[in-house]
């Protein structure tokens, strides 16, 4: 037979292969003794504190978390993104065995939170071993219902394709739900301004003051569970668990927060003192994302009102040039020239563009050629400055290049024919 | 005579080789003769759409081996289609999936090329006769170059997916959950240029094929293969060995073919001592202008980009000097846009260009119509080339005429010398090893990386259990509690394949010379010495670069193009010891063994060579560390005995150039680069302490090059003695016994002695079929 001869000569490469590393020294590991899956399984609820969940397949083990938390979250019908209150929240973070997204990176830990009644509940669902994973999939599945809303950080691209991949890979339909409300776009566009970065560990202890002085860094979750399915060692997963019941009450947290402090600031035109003027020009450009410019505009002047010194303006002057943006986009083209006008007058980084902007606005809506050359003379005068401090603004430059002559051969023409307007 | 005078090509070739200094040349004319088509029926199962694409495209019927072709696949069988360039063998595959499609929209194709190029143009082809048929379906390409958001769109919706192995392996395979679409419904696997895949990179190809197939049997489909291939020696084995399906060979053309007239020039060498021979450019120019002349389409082939441009420049000089169309002659090679490459088909076809100077990036498959004439400079390195090359010119119905000119290497002189090689019955053989233990463990990581195995689950043709447990010890598998064994690693093993090269650890070469650096591609480490070392002349793409750094600790060769007049040529001090005989047999004189063995080499110098010459101009030393290569090797052992009254000196040159001649004949038998087999030649051999004439394979563990060898050591041995005894130079050359370095005796006179004693008796029999042969 081939396939016996084939197999033999598999072994007798494969043993001088092994002669070699042997003589190479190198660390070989030792299989793990299997335990039978019945104890696997209590053995790992015993060292984590969970218990075990006899599914129709394999055992798994399901740990449970409740603290008291008011479930407040009717503001967030107004966020940019659309999402429905009324529909139940699940709040959703997996733990895997890497960063990729094949069919080898396997989800071993998944946190739900969802609210009942005044609690607050995180409900994790753990791997005993990688044959469990049909029962693991059943237990997670009667966890999210139909009508569920997900909520997750960086799950649209990250945690739930992963999950669907396994559904996938034992010949099942993923679980269906109504919406799925990814915070990491939120939080990068209200918060990063502020933040070094827009990872969950920063934006929860930035926003929310969340610390976490023992937290398990991310990048040692792998080696834990993988170290767990060869030696059995299931201590060092507690960590874990606490690292991702730690990331789920976060994102609980930070729904608060979205429901409570920003998501009603435009339907209600104010915002309470505590928010960050940055953080509602960010949640103005996420309404503009959407083309909603009404509650955008709203934000911009939210914003802009509680910027009380010269150096706050010029900290935040891309709010009040997305709010002139808006404002063009809303048609109001007056408002708009007033709103640049306002920005070239504080003298920020920009505000040599805005004055272009003025020129724009006078040249063409108002037809008054005179005002706009004098306005691009500003921004000249401006351009002209930053240069010499080495900071070339070729974008300005380009337009001036344009506008300027333009401008100048329009106003002869018009003085030739004695039609002048001028004032 | 007018300089520009249109002439059929018949008469061209005979005005050509009456020219002054051509006719010495003359090695080998041979008349292929025209072969009628042999029709076949449209079968009456073809949708009437598809029946109408054809004859809206003028055909009525097929030839006969589509039909066999369409037939056997109705039939579920396994095909492999093994006929001339320009056959229509896309036809072959194209139809039955479109016949497929038509009948069930949901089914899928999958179309696996070697280039991207490749890619291209055959979607196209496809597109096209879909078109015909007033199909609306989705084809599409998936490769590196497809952008982001296309590849969502393909992996949901794409009916026939047109990618490569490489992008099967890393970016298909391991993400198969999101191709399920494709994978459920897989009805054809599509393997176009079957015999690249050979050597290591058609050993990783087979266990890609093997990953493959494991997915389709998890979503339960079983999809039909299709390959098609240049012609080599062993079709049937070939197919088999890359995917582990039995296949049905159609290799009876039913494609008309006009007369070819093939001829072989041999350019006598410039100094007979010495045995130098004149590069192949000279005359191929010559025997392209002559034609031109004539109004004939002729392409010529080049193998390096330097010597393309040098003879696409002279010949544009020449025409001008006639004032012939200048502007009709063109030159294709890697390196030119992909838009100036499409112009060039185009004006291939409707004749608007009239003479094309390219490398063998034009070699595969891409459609340019026929042309008249077909000039090699130099043999493209295999048969199965060759023939294809040769097969750009022949229109149905005419006269054509292929010509090869002859290099100065001993490649080129051994098929000059030995026609019946290229007339007769191939016999190259594409040889792989699925089984090469390294990169079989390299496949099964990212296996079980895509789906776990289960006990007793087979990988290629054995059960892969004995060889989970070997990745458990290293930790990348577990067997779990159901016994099943599941990836357990965080890794990503299918980004740590390299498809095409041997070892794991590679050096990346860096090309410098544009503003911001880029990576050219990477060589493994043990041939990096010899490849990149510093000072050394590196080529791709049939570009040269000058290696200015090799960061040996750092794995990176920095490089930038030059233009070069030479090349460069490392030695390797190589020691070789047997660490296992898989078979020893006896052999006249002495025996024949094949085993693993154990190579240390450390690279010495590097000389420069000449371009056309292969003159020596230079030298230089190369400080690198030594390495050693675990390897399979074949060699012959003579017996003491049977050597007993040579001196010490003559029996090492007869060692040496004998195992030259036995390299060359290796390479020639499987269709190997010349650095794809090493050589070593022991007088006395410190272990069987005997003299010794090892060949070895350069990919570590072998791609079962040295059990073939074992098995042809008969054919190889008798090759090698009559390319030396049939030399034409005096004592030896660098075509026969290779270059005579410092001494003084007859090398070629011993060789011929040590191969005669090892062929026996019976001595030399030439054998294959009878060949005109002039000179």
């Amino acid at each position: 037979m081939e396939g016996i001869g084939v197999g033999q000569l598999r072994r007798s490469r494969l043993e001088r292969l092994r002669d070699a590393r042997v003589r190479e020294a190198a660390d070989i590991r030792r299989p793990a003794i299997g335990l039978p899956r019945e104890d696997r399984a209590t053995a790992l609820a015993a060292a984590v504190g969970g218990i075990v969940q006899h599914t129709p397949g394999q055992p798994i083990v399901a740990v449970e978390w409740r603290e008291r938390m008011e479930q407040d979250l009717s503001g967030l019908a107004w966020l940019p993104e659309a999402v429905d209150p009324a529909s139940p929240f699940v709040l959703i973070d997996t733990e895997t065995t890497g960063l990729g997204s094949g069919t080898g990176t396997l989800p071993f830990l998944v946190g739900i939170g969802t609210w009942e009644g005044p609690d607050f509940v995180t409900r994790q669902l753990l791997l005993p071993d990688q044959s469990d994973e049909s029962g693991y999939l059943d237990a997670l599945e009667a966890l999210i219902p139909p009508d569920a809303c997900l909520v997750s950080y960086n799950g649209r691209s990250f945690d739930w394709p992963l999950l669907v991949t396994r559904y996938r890979l034992h010949g099942r339909r993923p679980p269906t739900f109504a919406e799925h409300l990814d915070l990491l776009p939120l939080a990068r566009a209200l918060w990063k301004h502020r933040l070094p970065d827009a990872r969950l560990a920063s934006v929860e202890a930035g926003i929310c003051g969340v610390s976490r002085p023992h937290d398990l860094p991310g990048s040692m979750v792998p080696a834990r569970y993988l170290d767990y399915l060869r030696s059995g060692h299931a201590a060092p997963l507690r960590g874990v668990l606490e690292h991702n019941r730690q990331d789920v009450v976060s994102m609980a947290l930070l729904l608060r927060v979205l429901a409570r402090e920003l998501a009603p600031v435009a339907q209600q035109g104010w915002a309470p003192d505590s928010v960050h003027p940055g953080d509602l020009g960010g949640l103005g450009r996420a309404y503009a994302r959407k083309r909603r410019h009404q509650e955008a505009l709203t934000c911009f002047d939210a914003a802009l009102e509680r910027l009380t010194d010269a150096w706050q303006m010029q900290r935040y002057e891309h709010i009040a040039i997305d709010r002139a943006r808006t404002l063009t986009r809303m048609g109001r083209r007056e408002d708009a020239e007033g709103a640049w006008h306002a920005i070239a007058l504080e003298g920020g980084q920009h505000a040599a563009w805005a004055w272009l902007h003025v020129a724009k606005h006078r040249e063409h809506d108002a037809s008054d050629l005179a005002a706009a050359l004098r306005a691009t003379d500003r921004a000249r005068a401006l351009a002209e400055r930053g240069r010499l401090f080495g900071r070339r603004d070729q974008r300005v430059e380009r337009d001036l290049a344009r506008r300027v002559p333009r401008l100048q051969r329009r106003l002869a023409a018009r003085v030739g024919t004695g039609r002048s307007r001028m004032r | 005579m007018r300089l520009h005078q249109p002439l059929p090509a018949l008469e061209a070739l005979e005005r050509f080789l009456a020219e002054p200094g051509v006719a010495e040349a003359v090695a080998v004319r041979h008349v292929v003769p025209a072969q009628d088509a042999t029709y076949a029926p449209l079968p009456e199962w073809l949708d009437p759409r598809l029946v109408q694409a054809i004859e809206q495209r003028g055909i009525s019927s097929l030839y006969s081996h589509q039909r066999e072709a369409l037939d056997a696949l109705r039939e579920g069988q396994d095909i492999i289609i093994v006929t001339p360039t320009a056959s229509g063998k896309s036809l072959c595959y194209n139809l039955p999936v479109l016949q497929e499609i038509s009948a069930d929209p949901a089914a899928r194709a999958l179309y696996l090329f070697p280039t991207k190029a490749l890619s291209q143009d055959q979607l196209a082809e496809f597109r096209s006769l879909a078109e015909l048929a007033g199909m609306d379906l989705s084809a599409a390409v998936y490769d590196g170059d497809t952008p982001a958001p296309i590849r969502a769109v393909v992996r949901e919706a794409g009916q026939v997916v047109v990618t490569n192995p490489d992008m099967l392996s890393t970016a298909m395979l391991p993400h198969h959950t999101k191709w399920f679409q494709l994978f459920e419904q897989l009805r054809f696997i599509v393997i176009d240029e079957a015999h690249t895949y050979r050597g290591i990179f058609g050993s990783h190809v087979a266990n890609v094929l093997r990953r493959l197939l494991r997915i389709c049997a998890h979503y339960g489909s079983h999809p039909r293969i299709v390959c098609s291939s240049a012609t080599v020696g062993n079709p049937a084995e070939l197919a088999e060995t890359l995917t582990g399906r039995h296949f049905r060979v159609i290799d009876r053309s039913g494609a008309p073919q006009g007369e070819r007239h093939v001829v072989i020039l041999d350019p006598p060498p410039l100094d007979p001592r010495s045995g130098v021979r004149p590069g192949p450019h000279w005359l191929s120019y010559r025997a392209a202008l002559s034609f031109l002349r004539a109004g004939r389409q002729t392409i010529v082939f080049g193998r390096a980009r330097v010597a393309v441009e040098l003879m696409l420049s002279a010949l544009r000089e020449a025409m001008r000097e006639g004032r012939g169309p200048i502007d009709r002659i063109r030159g294709y090679r890697g390196g030119y846009l992909p838009s100036e490459r499409r112009a060039i088909e185009a004006g291939l076809r409707s004749g608007e260009v009239l003479g094309v100077v390219a490398t063998n990036a034009l070699e595969l498959g891409i459609d340019i119509g026929a042309l008249d004439v077909s000039i090699l400079a130099g043999y493209p390195g295999t048969i199965a080339a060759t023939w294809q090359q040769m097969g750009r010119s022949g229109r149905r119905g005419e006269a054509s005429v292929s010509i090869l000119v002859a290099g100065a290497g001993a490649l080129d002189r051994y098929v000059a010398t030995h026609p019946q090689y290229l007339f007769g019955a191939s016999p190259e053989e594409a040889r792989l090893d699925p089984e090469n233990v390294h990169v079989l463990l390299a496949h099964l990581r990212a296996a079980a990386f895509e789906l776990p195995f289960a006990p007793g689950e087979h990988f290629g043709t054995a059960p892969a259990d004995d060889l989970l447990a070997f990745l458990g010890e290293e930790g990348h598998v577990r067997q779990a509690g159901d016994g099943r064994w599941y990836w357990s690693s965080e890794n990503f093993p299918a980004s740590e394949i390299n498809l095409r090269l041997g070892a794991p650890e590679n050096v990346l070469i860096i090309d410098t010379g544009p503003e911001r650096p880029r990576v050219l591609g990477e060589v493994d480490l043990f041939a990096a010495r010899v490849l990149v070392h510093e000072k050394a002349i590196y080529l791709h793409d049939s570009q040269q670069y000058h290696v200015d750094e090799l960061d040996w600790e750092e794995r990176k060769a920095l490089v930038r193009p030059v233009d070069a007049d030479y090349y460069t040529q490392a030695e390797l001090a190589v020691t070789l010891k047997p660490l296992d005989v898989f078979a020893p047999a006896d052999r006249p004189a002495g025996s024949r063994q094949h085993g693993e063995v154990m190579i240390s080499s450390i690279a010495t110098i590097f000389k420069k060579l000449k371009l056309d010459t292969h003159e020596n101009v230079g030298w230089g030393r190369i400080h690198l560390p030594e390495m050693e290569l675990h390897t399979t090797a074949w060699w012959v052992a003579l017996d003491r005995e049977a050597v007993g009254d040579w001196r010490r000196d003559e029996l090492d040159a007869a060692l040496v150039g004998a195992g030259r001649a036995l390299q060359t004949v290796a390479s020639v038998l499987l269709m190997a680069d010349p650095h794809d087999l090493g050589m070593v030649a022991q007088v006395q051999s410190p272990h069987a302490q005997q003299p010794v004439i090892y060949l070895w394979e350069a990919a570590p563990g072998g791609v079962g090059m040295s059990v073939r060898l074992f098995d042809r050591t008969d054919e190889l041995v008798r090759g090698a003695l009559d390319l030396v005894a049939g030399c034409d130079c005096q004592i030896g050359c660098p075509a026969c016994v290779g270059p005579r370095g410092e001494s003084r005796l007859d090398g070629r006179a011993l060789a011929t002695r040590l191969l005669r004693l090892l062929c026996g008796p019976t001595g030399a029999t030439r054998s294959g079929p009878d060949v005109e042969v002039a000179a």
